[in-house]
């Protein structure tokens, strides 16, 4: 892949003057984002602020973000990637056959359009949301934004970042390639690190029914996961870590209140730009928090047999010709 | 309690050549007698204090994100696998946090510096480090990019930029500072560069790299940091930047400063097809400052990871090359720019960066002035260091690998006329004394009573390939023995060094709203909590001088 | 002969990379039947969990709903593993030689980064066939893999050289980043075949969705199709390149790159 080109939220604050919003609805999905970061501030080198700033909604539907949009560009569901290659192609000044662009929702015109601004812009910013990642072609349509972003710097500033859900996922991606070496879709199964998503993701594992246990912390796949997958979840001993009994709960086998991260419990969150911030408790709760509950699953398993790695779990690099 | 007997010391420091004699440890230090305790039989062994890392890249954002970079390298690098006592992890260029103390301890190294940390993000790097057993650390913090500084630098307010320069290291809970192309990495948040030296940074007046390279060196000074300004000079990797970094040492006006990696910053010629070494004439300059010292940061044939906070020259390394590419600006301070690659014997100019980084070992005639490093993982993985230091110790060796370069790269370069070998005298000093006494770390790099007992016994006689230093017998960290016959034995926690600068707290009242102007999350999170920092070990600095 | 029956249905995926020709070539019965494998976190014997019969042989049979086994076959380089039955994940990635036979289907991964020998699933294949695993620069460099069913997404994802060929339709990204080879998609495809290429051949005998970034450029009879459909007609797949039947639209891809791909796309009179 080309790679990822990024910045903190400060330099798209201090210096944006172009910003796209790609299959995400920050006015009420990250509600703060254009008060905060992108819109509506006055930065160091954007010092009239809105201004001095155009902004450019890509998505399927006019959701409230578009009103705050200069541009809306409607693009037919499931269509981004053929978008995104496009807008790669001209970027590059390259041939692209008009009538299979129009079958995007989108003309020539208009993405020609794009890239121009594109390219004739001081700082641009891609944001992509989950409507871009979650669709068809996934991480190729994420993988796209990337390339896009990376080739544009060929010729002014331009970086991308993806627009984060709930529940500190950047924290998580954050400290597991620290210990882990991977961001998700780990298997430790056979004594190390190992990364495959659609093999060792969440809900490919709950969907085919890979695992025979479940520990739930953070999340709700009993709300979200296809079908197979609940069923799975209630099938497995399946242990779930929540302040409020959720979905997952009423399948589970165990439920366990917890305080509510931010709240009543501490710690550290990673803002979507990988910025660690401290959350200070407001609160006091009555129940442990996340870390309290797992410190102590973790001694009760310690006064188990220890489990270490067997040998011969290793799968060796198997060496390939040049 | 343990007493190391039998073996042959090197203690450069305390001018212990190859002497057998006992070392004595007792309560975590090394003491002139003991009684009772362990005896470590270190016959036919050579004992050196353990290795101080001058620069490397282990911790924190920038290493972080090319751990997610590279998927393909995490899963054909050496696995560490659990055990009772041990944490899994997985080697490589990025190594993962438990995986690095325990890939630098079975090697004898016991300190490392962390060379970059933005302060927005320090708080991830302390964490990262938390989590890096065994070993012992220092951190530097990127301060030339500094957008609130160089202003301050711009308008000529010195004593408020010393003061703010102390407040930031104090937040940040760090040990030192680094500075990464001077104005350069501000200038590539607009995508430009600052190349020049005498001409003004962009978004700037008067500034210049110069200005900025002399004025954070004074102020580093005036706080009495106990290691220079750590400096990666202007116009890194380019052919001819021989001309900036001598114009660079000048411009230090003979104030302290540590210059790291210096190979990439040795190359003489006008283009990639006149690319030549120009180590020579880096190192006659650099032994007529004698405010300097500088570690090699050489480069080994096979795979590297370039991890640098310099933007611009990264993205040209990605058009260069095709190779994917990482870059993160961090708002008003910095950034990182991350590219995989691989040096090869047959390419010339890589043929001509391994000549450099030996030439500069070689040709510099003061062991306590050049230090031993890849600036890993930029020039390749520190565990193998001991590959460099075959290089230097086997002149016959080192000529016939010459002799394998392709012709083109053997005129541009000197290292096959040198006939100096090293001693493992003098692999004492750059691995270790000189490390140490350049970090200021004045129990560190040595075996005299009082230091801390780091210590690591070798075999006297070279492996299978012809190299010391691969197999250490044991290892010893803070008088506990963490290694044996080349195993991880025992894991003990390290602790981080900080400096507690003398500064005026007033500078709060200055710093508060300018920061709430241009930066992104409240000022009161923006310094990193006392708690956060593992066994900190604080030095308090004496007032501005 | 080595014979390995699957005892039971296997309650997690299991992952047995010790079931090639390679391993099994020179071991004695009981040898067989103590390597590892790893069911979950945990080790067992091969016999915990297949009957063996036979030792000492390159050819290696496997019967039984394999489903849930992974790695079989991993970097074999020599010999004949046939599965009568289907297959999990991984079956002959980074294989170098020798031959893979399936009678049902397979998992995804089936032959990722093999460089050379051939693999013939009767069945349905998953995704990523021939493909390179997450971050690797290439996918399969050479070999042959022919599938008589379906196949999933990113068939061919960056493979460098080799052939694959398959029967039944395949879903999006087939040929993803290719670099070269040849793939032949004798049903077809759904969305973004060709996806970033490079360079390479994709074969497609139905029509298909194109990206705008691939151009017609010309319609005609390539030399080079007769010797593919040579090829795939010993393995069971025909593949018309008689200019009586018809001609190769050919388009040129991916613009976004640029690369200087094709697909051929089959137009008969």
């Amino acid at each position: 892949m080309g790679g990822k080109v990024t910045c903190t939220l400060g330099e798209v604050k201090n210096r944006a003057d172009f910003i796209v919003y790609w299959g995400g609805n920050p006015a009420e999905c990250h509600p703060r984002h254009f008060t905060k970061y992108t819109l509506t501030q006055k930065g160091r080198f954007v010092p009239n602020g809105r201004k001095g700033r155009t902004m450019v909604l890509v998505d399927i539907r006019e959701t409230p973000s578009a009103r705050a949009a200069d541009i809306f560009l409607q693009v037919r569901p499931g269509r981004d990637f053929e978008v995104a290659t496009t807008l790669r192609a001209l970027v590059k000044g390259q041939r692209v056959d008009e009538a299979t662009v129009a079958e995007t929702g989108l003309t020539l015109a208009q993405l020609q359009d794009l890239v121009d601004r594109m390219k004739g812009a001081r700082f641009g910013v891609i944001f992509f949301g989950m409507g871009l990642s979650m669709t068809r072609g996934k991480h190729m349509n994420s993988g796209a934004i990337l390339t896009l972003t990376a080739e544009l710097n060929a010729f002014t500033k331009f970086v991308c970042m993806p627009m984060r859900g709930h529940g500190n996922v950047t924290g998580a991606d954050v400290v597991l390639r620290w210990t882990t070496g991977y961001p998700f879709g780990i298997d430790l199964s056979r004594g190390y690190s190992r990364f495959n998503p659609g093999e060792f993701s969440t809900v490919d594992l709950l969907v085919r029914g890979d695992n025979d246990a479940a520990l739930i912390l953070g999340a709700d796949p009993g709300a979200t996961m296809p079908q197979p997958g609940i069923e799975h979840l209630a099938r497995i001993p399946t242990i779930v870590l929540d302040p409020k009994v959720t979905h997952t709960s009423r399948l589970a086998r165990v439920h366990v209140t917890t305080a509510a991260t931010g709240i009543s419990a501490g710690g550290t969150a990673y803002r979507m730009d990988e910025i660690p911030l401290p959350l200070r408790p407001a609160l006091v709760s009555p129940y442990p928090t996340d870390e309290e509950v797992i410190r102590r699953i973790r001694e009760a398993v310690a006064r188990k047999p220890a489990w270490v790695p067997e040998p011969g779990g290793l799968l060796e690099p198997v060496a390939r010709p040049v | 309690m343990l007493r190391i007997t039998g073996g042959t010391i090197y203690d450069p420091a305390n001018g212990v050549d190859g002497v057998v004699r006992d070392v004595c440890i007792a309560a975590g230090k090394v003491v002139a007698d003991v009684e009772g305790g362990r005896t470590i039989d270190a016959t036919g062994t050579i004992v050196l204090p353990g290795g101080v890392d001058v620069h490397t890249h282990v911790a924190g954002g920038a290493l972080n994100f090319a751990r997610g970079l590279m998927p393909e390298k995490q899963r054909v690098a050496r696995k560490f696998l659990r055990t009772a006592d041990r944490r899994g992890g997985l080697g490589g260029l990025t190594p993962t946090t438990f995986a690095t103390g325990y890939l630098y301890a079975g090697m004898g190294w016991t300190t490392v510096n962390e060379a970059a940390v933005p302060v927005l993000s320090a708080k991830h790097t302390h964490e990262e480090l938390r989590d890096t057993p065994i070993v012992d650390k220092s951190c530097l913090l990127l301060l030339a990019n500094n957008e609130i500084l160089l202003d301050l630098l711009e308008a000529g307010e010195v004593e408020r930029a010393r003061d703010v320069v102390g407040w930031l290291l104090w937040a940040a809970k760090v040990y030192g500072v680094k500075a990464v192309n001077p104005g350069g990495v501000a200038a590539w948040k607009w995508g430009k560069n600052a190349s020049v030296m005498h001409e003004p940074v962009e978004g700037y007046e008067k500034l210049t790299p110069a200005m900025i390279v002399s004025g954070l060196a004074r102020l580093v000074d005036e706080l009495g940091l106990p290691h220079p300004m750590h400096l990666h000079c202007n116009n890194l990797g380019n052919p001819g930047n021989v001309a900036t970094t001598i114009e660079t040492m000048q411009a230090l006006e003979g104030r302290r400063a540590h210059l790291a990696h210096l190979q990439f910053h040795a190359y003489g010629g006008e283009n990639w097809s006149t690319m030549r070494s120009g180590a020579a004439e880096i190192v006659e300059a650099f032994e007529r400052h004698p405010n300097l010292t500088a570690d090699a940061g050489a480069v080994l044939f096979g795979d590297a990871v370039t991890v640098t906070a310099d933007g611009p020259w990264q993205h040209m390394l990605h058009q260069l090359t095709g190779h994917k590419w990482g870059n993160l600006d961090v708002e008003n301070e910095t950034g990182c720019g991350i590219v995989p690659y691989v040096y090869r014997d047959r390419h010339v100019v890589n043929a001509v960066q391994w000549a450099v980084g030996l030439e500069l070992l070689l040709l510099t005639k003061d062991p306590w002035r050049m230090f031993l490093t890849t600036d890993h993982p930029n020039g390749g993985g520190f565990w193998r260091y001991p590959e460099i230091i075959q290089l230097l110790m086997d002149a016959e060796f080192r000529r016939a690998q010459v002799r394998r370069l392709p012709e083109a790269a053997q005129s541009r370069i000197v290292l096959g006329e040198i006939d100096r070998e090293y001693s493992v005298y003098e692999v004492a000093i750059i691995t270790a004394a000189g490390p140490a006494r350049a970090l200021g770390l004045t129990r560190k790099g040595h075996l005299g009573v009082g230091a801390d007992a780091d210590v690591a016994i070798y075999p006297s006689k070279p492996d299978a390939d012809g190299r010391l230093f691969t197999y250490p017998r044991y290892v010893v960290k803070g008088g506990e023995i963490v290694v044996e016959e080349g195993e991880i034995r025992q894991v003990v926690d390290g602790r981080e060094y900080v400096v507690r600068p003398a500064f005026d707290a007033a500078i709060e009242e200055y710093l508060r709203p300018v920061f709430q102007k241009l930066y992104t999350i409240s000022f009161d999170n923006y310094a990193v909590e006392p708690e956060r920092v593992r066994d900190a070990e604080i030095r308090d600095l004496p007032e501005p001088s | 002969m080595i014979r390995l029956v699957l005892r039971e249905p296997l309650p997690v995926p299991l992952e047995a990379e010790v079931l090639s020709p390679d391993v099994m070539a020179t071991l004695a019965h009981d040898a067989i039947r103590a390597l590892p494998v790893f069911l979950g976190k945990h080790r067992r014997r091969v016999d915990d969990c297949f009957r063996v019969e036979g030792e000492k042989s390159d050819e290696v049979t496997i019967e039984g709903d394999a489903s849930r086994v992974k790695w079989i076959g991993r970097g074999m380089s020599r010999g004949r593993l046939t599965i009568a039955g289907n297959a999990g994940m991984h079956l002959g990635a980074y294989m170098s030689g020798g031959a893979i036979e399936v009678s049902g289907d397979t998992g995804d991964w089936l032959g990722a980064e093999m460089s050379g020998g051939l693999i013939r699933v009767r069945g349905n294949a998953g995704g990523q066939v021939g493909a390179a695993y997450r971050g690797s620069p290439k996918g399969m460099t050479d070999g042959t893999i022919v599938i008589d069913g379906t196949a999933g997404l990113e068939v061919g994802m960056r493979m460098k050289r080799g052939t694959i060929a398959v029967g039944g339709q395949v879903r999006d990204f087939a040929g993803l980043q290719m670099l070269g080879g040849t793939i032949v998609l004798r049903a077809g495809a759904e969305l973004r075949t060709g996806a970033w290429m490079m360079r390479g051949t994709i074969v497609s005998l139905e029509p298909i969705p194109m990206l705008p970034t691939f151009a017609p450029a010309a319609e005609y009879n390539p030399t080079f199709m007769r010797l593919v459909a040579r090829h795939l007609s010993r393995l069971g797949h025909r593949v018309p390149a008689a200019e009586a039947e018809g001609a190769y639209l050919r388009y040129t891809g991916d613009a976004a790159v640029p690369g200087k791909g094709e697909i051929l796309v089959w137009r008969p009179r």
